[in-house]
């Protein structure tokens, strides 16, 4: 009996994301349970991230996994394992939120250089020590890397990282452009 | 590959693409296999930032309501959490809801006639709270130079067990929104504030929902059910 429970906590630890998509496409709903168990911490830390407000990551969630519930069957190995597939969802949803100005309705303001600065440089710091992403990252200058996690980190528009850094926004446009090839060649 | 491509699906990746520039993207993905594999191929490299992100335990009720919006998927339902996260999409949400006061005026005049308020006294501000996403107007505030506040809806808001509607007033960020009170069901209401300045043009009112009692943090929680500026009648 208890090799069978550890083996169950196992299974719902482990679950292949790619089978769980399938069957949600199926009309399984114990398999977008099962995603949700594995994957809603994070997902809510990563809204949070852009949102910077607690209660409204969790809608971002919520609207997530009712998302990935419709979409299911449109999920398309060649644009990324079903976890970035996954992610890109919680950004992408989070992101309208912030350009619908929605974060801002009768909210306290956020201390928006020390808050975004801050995320975006705690998660280069994070990223695991001799990781390509990590290594290639800090090849870039400080100030274009600091560009490009604003955007992915922080979700901020060219023009928010330009008037937060004080650049003007041709030149964080090209910067950004520049930095991505560097990075991809740098990994390889 | 070309640094170009590259480029492109790492803005498209990293959300920095307008929605008109991603929805261009989206349709070269479907044609191109080579733009698919960059996209991909950014998408699972980055994902380690992600990773990083610090692990947030949901709330007890965030599975429920996701179960309840896939279980009804509804085009039209009523007011329930699950559609507020739709939305939160409307881009031109609160441009609109003040441009909204001209659209429902008609409403308005057709209420005051048929309730004037006692006493003769003219409100100093009128909002009209519209939805966010039907846009339909659902009350109406009117502000008295004093600090009482009527809030008369306009239709039925269903508000579940253990919940309350609440009304806000926002006159100046820097001292952010403010209770103007508890509406436990939808009728109209009569508040004395004070503490207020007195209301201004442009002064932003809203409904939302939050847990019975009104909201724990003293700020809106719950998804805004109403919103609107005001405007001085004339």
């Amino acid at each position: 009996m208890v090799g069978e429970a550890s083996g169950a906590t196992m299974a719902a630890t482990t679950i292949d994301l790619k089978e769980a998509l399938a069957a949600c496409a199926a009309g399984d709903r114990a398999a977008l349970r099962a995603i949700y168990e594995r994957e809603c911490a994070a997902m809510i830390g990563v809204a949070t991230r852009i949102v910077k407000r607690r209660e409204l990551a969790e809608e971002v969630v919520q609207e997530a996994f009712v998302r990935i519930w419709r979409n299911a069957h449109r999920y398309n190995p060649e644009l990324g394992p079903p976890r970035a597939w996954l992610y890109a969802i919680v950004r992408n949803q989070a992101i309208n939120i912030l350009r619908s100005g929605r974060r801002e309705d009768l909210v306290d303001e956020v201390p928006e250089d020390v808050a975004s600065a801050v995320e975006a440089h705690a998660a280069a710091e994070r990223l695991p020590e001799g990781q390509a992403l990590r290594r290639c990252l800090e090849g870039l200058e400080v100030r274009r890397r600091t560009s490009l996690l604003m955007a992915y980190v922080d979700g901020f528009s060219h023009g928010e990282i330009a008037g937060r850094l004080g650049l003007p926004l041709g030149t964080v446009k090209a910067w950004i452009r520049r930095s991505l090839i560097q990075l991809r060649e740098c990994m390889g | 590959m070309t640094d170009d491509l590259l480029a492109d699906a790492g803005e498209y990746v990293a959300g920095l693409m307008s929605p008109e520039e991603a929805e261009a993207f989206e349709r070269r993905l479907a044609a191109d296999a080579e733009a698919r594999r960059a996209v991909g191929d950014w998408r699972a490299r980055l994902l380690a930032l992600d990773e990083t992100a610090t692990q947030i335990t949901p709330s007890e009720g965030l599975w429920p309501r996701i179960e309840a919006a896939i279980g009804t998927v509804p085009a039209n339902a009523p007011a329930a959490p699950g559609l507020f996260a739709r939305i939160w999409n409307d881009v031109a949400t609160l441009r609109w809801a003040s441009l909204a006061a001209a659209a429902a005026a008609a409403v308005l005049a057709v209420l005051l006639v048929a309730q004037p308020f006692s006493g003769g006294a003219k409100p100093v501000v009128v909002a009209v709270l519209t939805a966010p996403d039907t846009r339909e107007a659902g009350a109406i505030v009117e502000a008295f130079a004093d600090g009482r506040v009527r809030v008369v809806p306009l239709r039925a808001i269903p508000v579940p067990e253990g919940r309350t509607l609440q009304v806000w007033t926002l006159w100046d960020r820097q001292v952010g929104p403010r209770s103007v009170g508890l509406m436990p069901a939808a009728r109209q209401q009569d508040y004395a504030t004070s503490g207020m300045p007195r209301p201004a043009d442009q002064q932003l009112y809203e409904i939302t929902l939050e847990p019975a009692g009104g909201s724990p943090t003293g700020r809106p929680t719950g998804p805004i059910l109403y919103v609107g500026r005001g405007s001085r009648p004339l």
